[in-house]
């Protein structure tokens, strides 16, 4: 034994040497894997994503918030009728609404509140006195399950041309708009997910094809296709994690930015109008909580899928 | 250790590259594969890594038909089995330490467990220096060493080789050879394919000579 390894070994003095603390490298090399291009690609699938996701969440609290408000409020209209005195009328329905269980306020719209909605439509400086214009009263309701609507409606049949308006068809169809657009958010998603997969899937392929070498040394050695596909799956998710991060951040960065620049672009009363229609465009803590949420989501599914594709891969290779 | 009946390996439908092999290997022989190029040498040395299972006939291997094992059984095995290739199959990223350390590593083991082995046996066949050095950097004997420490570091039972002095010159092929010989003296049964009748003549060690598919044992 000395014999021959003195043969190749160089002088003993050259060789006495302790071993060293050290760093061990990853057996799939980094640069090996398609990493740019396919954290770029996660990147990108996380970034939309989380905008759907944003979009979803901003939709569907709107139409809660819209629905909860206009579902705590009726409106009675009375329309002028000959012979009918209006403001006995409207005091008549008042008393009537303020008398329905449930009800805890009612109150007339005045002519002067009625000329500044109508004034859009009609513009300014129109005295409405002139005109027989239908008087609104609105009602303010406790919880809208504790109200008897329809005594308030039968009640109000004693007044001639009084009607009650719960808004039921408009709650009906914001509801059903917000529900499509939901459903059509959750859709996108899916298609994201899908072609997340197929890009991994790809990928993968591509680098297993890439670093043959390296499996076939491994098959060599020993190593299980679970420890290959282990290796390979640590460096996709590591991959997925990075992608992940820069487009989940670029997608709350996005909303930040939008909500900044519609708060800047639109005079003060059309961004309260448009939030008091659609609510205000803020993700809240919750949006941002969903879009985190890809993240993990996202690397998962690409180490998820890397694992799956190297497994079926080296089980078509192996030969065994 | 080794039993071959009847053996034939064929790559899909094509023709028979080995046929009807019968011959056995006893445990802590040593072994030289010759024959000329396109004779199968590889084949039978992939029949021996299990990394091909026969066509027909029967392959025992430590008292196991190796075509009845499961694919976990085979890896088992495999792990009593080193190989070192002509062209050494280091990994270029890897030191020459990671490179060594490999065989080990996916078994699990944790470096603190192994670091002391993977020095002495890099200071064994001479690259104690070249620990941290990667594999482009190596001269083509330094490479074939660290591809045999990486091919004993588990301490096979079986080590295999595949033409091993193929890339190194005469003299070095000659001291490689005698590391191999002391490797046997520890008790690893060694197969060593090579066409080069120097190193043949050089050992009295008994041949395999293979022939348009069929082996013959001298000696």
């Amino acid at each position: 034994m000395a014999e021959a390894v003195a043969d190749i070994a160089p002088p003993a003095e050259a060789r006495a040497k302790p071993a060293p603390k050290r760093n061990t490298a990853a057996i799939v090399p980094e640069r090996s894997v398609a990493g740019r291009t396919l954290v770029l690609l996660i990147a990108i699938m996380t970034f939309l994503s989380g905008v759907t996701l944003g979009g979803v969440v901003l939709v569907q609290k709107s139409a809660i918030a819209w629905s909860s408000d206009v579902g705590r409020q009726v409106t009675i209209q009375i329309r002028p009728i000959e012979g009918e005195v209006m403001d006995s009328n409207i005091r008549t329905a008042i008393s009537l609404a303020e008398a329905t269980p449930g009800v805890t306020a009612a109150h007339a719209i005045s002519l002067e509140d009625s000329e500044k909605l109508l004034e859009p439509w009609l513009g300014s400086g129109l005295d409405l006195a002139q005109l027989e214009i239908p008087r609104l009263i609105v009602v303010e309701l406790g919880d809208p399950k504790d109200v008897d609507l329809s005594m308030l409606e039968r009640d109000l049949k004693t007044i001639k041309g009084a009607t009650l308006e719960t808004h039921a068809a408009w709650r009906q169809q914001l509801n059903t708009m917000a529900a499509t657009l939901v459903f059509s958010g959750v859709l996108v998603l899916l298609l994201i997910v899908l072609a997340t997969v197929l890009a991994v899937v790809f990928a993968t392929r591509g680098t297993m094809a890439s670093n043959r070498e390296i499996v076939d040394v491994l098959h060599f050695i020993g190593a299980s296709n679970s420890f290959i596909a282990g290796e390979f799956q640590g460096r996709f998710l590591s991959l997925g994690f990075r992608g992940g991060i820069i487009g989940g951040l670029g997608a709350v960065l996005f909303f930040f930015l939008v909500a900044g620049a519609a708060g800047s672009i639109m005079p003060d009363q059309a961004s309260a109008q448009l939030g008091f229609l659609f609510g205000r465009f803020s993700l809240g803590l919750d949006g941002i909580v969903g879009i985190a949420a890809v993240i993990p989501v996202l690397a998962a599914l690409t180490a998820i899928t890397s694992r799956l594709t190297v497994r079926r891969f080296l089980s078509q290779t192996s030969g065994l | 250790m080794i039993e071959f009946t009847n053996v034939g390996l064929r790559y899909g439908h094509g023709p028979e590259i080995l046929r009807d092999l019968t011959f056995r290997i006893e445990p802590g022989s040593f072994h030289f594969l010759t024959g000329p190029s396109g004779s199968g040498k590889t084949s039978l040395l992939r029949l021996l890594l299990l990394s091909l299972r026969p066509s027909r006939g029967t392959l025992t291997m430590f008292g196991k038909n190796v075509s009845a094992l499961n694919q976990d059984s085979l890896l088992d095995m495999r792990r009593h089995i080193g190989i070192v290739f002509q062209e050494f199959r280091l990994l270029d990223h890897l030191t020459t330490f990671e490179n060594v350390a490999l065989p080990l590593r996916v078994l699990g083991q944790p470096e603190s467990m192994y670091r002391s082995n993977v020095t002495e046996l890099l200071e064994w066949v001479g690259l104690g220096e070249r620990m941290e050095a990667l594999p482009p950097l190596l001269s083509g004997g330094e490479k074939q060493r660290a591809a045999i420490a990486r091919a004993v570091i588990g301490r096979p039972d079986i080590l295999l080789a595949d033409e091993p002095t193929g890339n190194v010159d005469s003299e070095l092929s000659l001291r490689l050879v005698r590391l191999f010989a002391e490797l046997n003296k520890l008790g690893t049964t060694i197969i060593l394919a090579t066409h080069e009748l120097s190193l043949l003549d050089a050992f009295d060690f008994p041949r395999m000579s293979l022939t348009d598919g069929q082996v013959k044992m001298n000696g």
